[in-house]
């Protein structure tokens, strides 16, 4: 079954997308300090693009993980 | 820095920029093309309850939101003047029909004297006499069975099984003939509508299973696609003056998907639901593939 669900804060019922991007931000920043605390941005050649590359493809794992 | 290592670096950050490409796509058709909508409105028939004769309203039998069932007492409509028309349009049909007794009687006897007695031209209007009585006593049955009607319909009772919605009818009103004074809302009637976009109507078919979440209800509901609407109006071209096409000069580059009524039918209800015609709903179409 679809799980496309509405948040509900306080009343106020807002796209899941949202909810999806915020659950996506926790292990984002947590890759992100282990990544620098290892010195694996040494390896990369554009570290912004990096990680914003690698939020995207979080959000899109939420939000598969959630749509099952 | 060797050749090999700034390879690598340039390899990493590629392959995680294909990723999010895909990974973009893929958030894309299932935000965009997953048929659901998180404007649906729960919506059930509503019957406007008025009397077939005018009175004072001298007894009201349900309460606010109580539910009825079909045939239920509702009100009552001071039922003596058409008590009394009754009684009346019984004194006529006893008077007419004494008088179309003794006009039948009349003809017979006058067709038994022979034509040396009487007249073709007497007997031929003492039949006539007859037969316009009968007509007569004929109309006032009827008349006597419109007030008989009047008189049963003052007691207004409930045509289907629902819900009295907004009562404000009191004893003392007045209540008037075809006008409304409340309304019941029809408890085997409620269904969702969903207003789709209509770039997901492709995914959505007559049939489809649906899932119909109500805002503050966690549990979703079960339904069915029982229908598509085939008309909206158009919102760009109401009708000018002189009859002429009004059309509105809007932006070309920026089009908004217009909404499309899909109608859902709802299966069994789970426990502590009551569903109010108004809620919100949030609707999911699982399209059959």
């Amino acid at each position: 079954m679809t799980m496309l669900k509405e948040f509900d804060l306080a009343g106020v019922y807002l796209s899941p997308m949202l909810l999806y991007a915020l659950i996506a931000a926790v292990p984002w920043a947590l890759v992100r300090e282990g990544l620098g605390r290892a010195g694996a941005y040494a390896l990369i050649w554009h570290p912004p693009l990096f990680n914003t590359a690698l939020y995207l493809v979080m959000l899109a794992g939420v939000a598969a993980v959630l749509h099952q | 820095m060797s050749i090999a290592r700034r390879l690598t670096r340039l390899a990493l950050t590629l392959a995680i920029v294909g990723a999010a490409i895909g990974a973009g796509l893929y958030l894309w058709t299932l935000y965009m093309d997953t048929p659901w909508t998180r404007d649906g409105r729960v919506r059930a028939d509503v019957l406007q309850i008025a009397p077939d004769v005018s009175g004072l309203v001298v007894r009201v039998e349900v309460g606010d939101n109580q539910p009825v069932k079909q045939g239920d007492l509702l009100f009552v409509v001071d039922p003596e003047r058409y008590r009394i028309a009754v009684e009346r349009a019984e004194a006529t049909v006893a008077a007419l029909k004494e008088q179309a007794d003794q006009r039948r009687r009349e003809s017979e006897r006058r067709n038994q004297l022979g034509s040396n007695a009487i007249t073709a031209e007497s007997r031929e209007q003492a039949a006539s006499a007859a037969a316009q009585a009968a007509a007569s006593l004929h109309q006032a049955l009827a008349d006597l069975e419109t007030a008989r009607l009047n008189l049963a319909r003052t007691e207004i009772r409930a045509p289907v099984n629902g819900f009295v919605t907004n009562l404000q009818l009191h004893v003392g009103d007045y209540a008037s003939a075809g006008k409304p004074v409340f309304a019941i809302v029809d408890g085997d009637s409620f269904y969702v509508v969903g207003y789709f976009e209509e770039t997901k109507l492709a995914h959505v078919r007559e049939g489809d299973d649906a899932s119909v979440r109500l805002m503050g209800f966690e549990t979703p509901v079960s339904g069915k696609v029982a229908g598509i609407a085939r008309a909206i109006v158009d919102r760009e071209a109401p009708q000018g003056g002189d009859l002429l096409a009004n059309v509105n000069p809007t932006f070309s580059w920026v089009r908004l998907a217009q909404r499309i009524p899909v109608r859902i039918a709802l299966g069994p209800l789970p426990e502590g639901l009551r569903l109010s015609a108004g809620m919100t709903a949030t609707i999911v179409v699982e399209p059959a593939r």
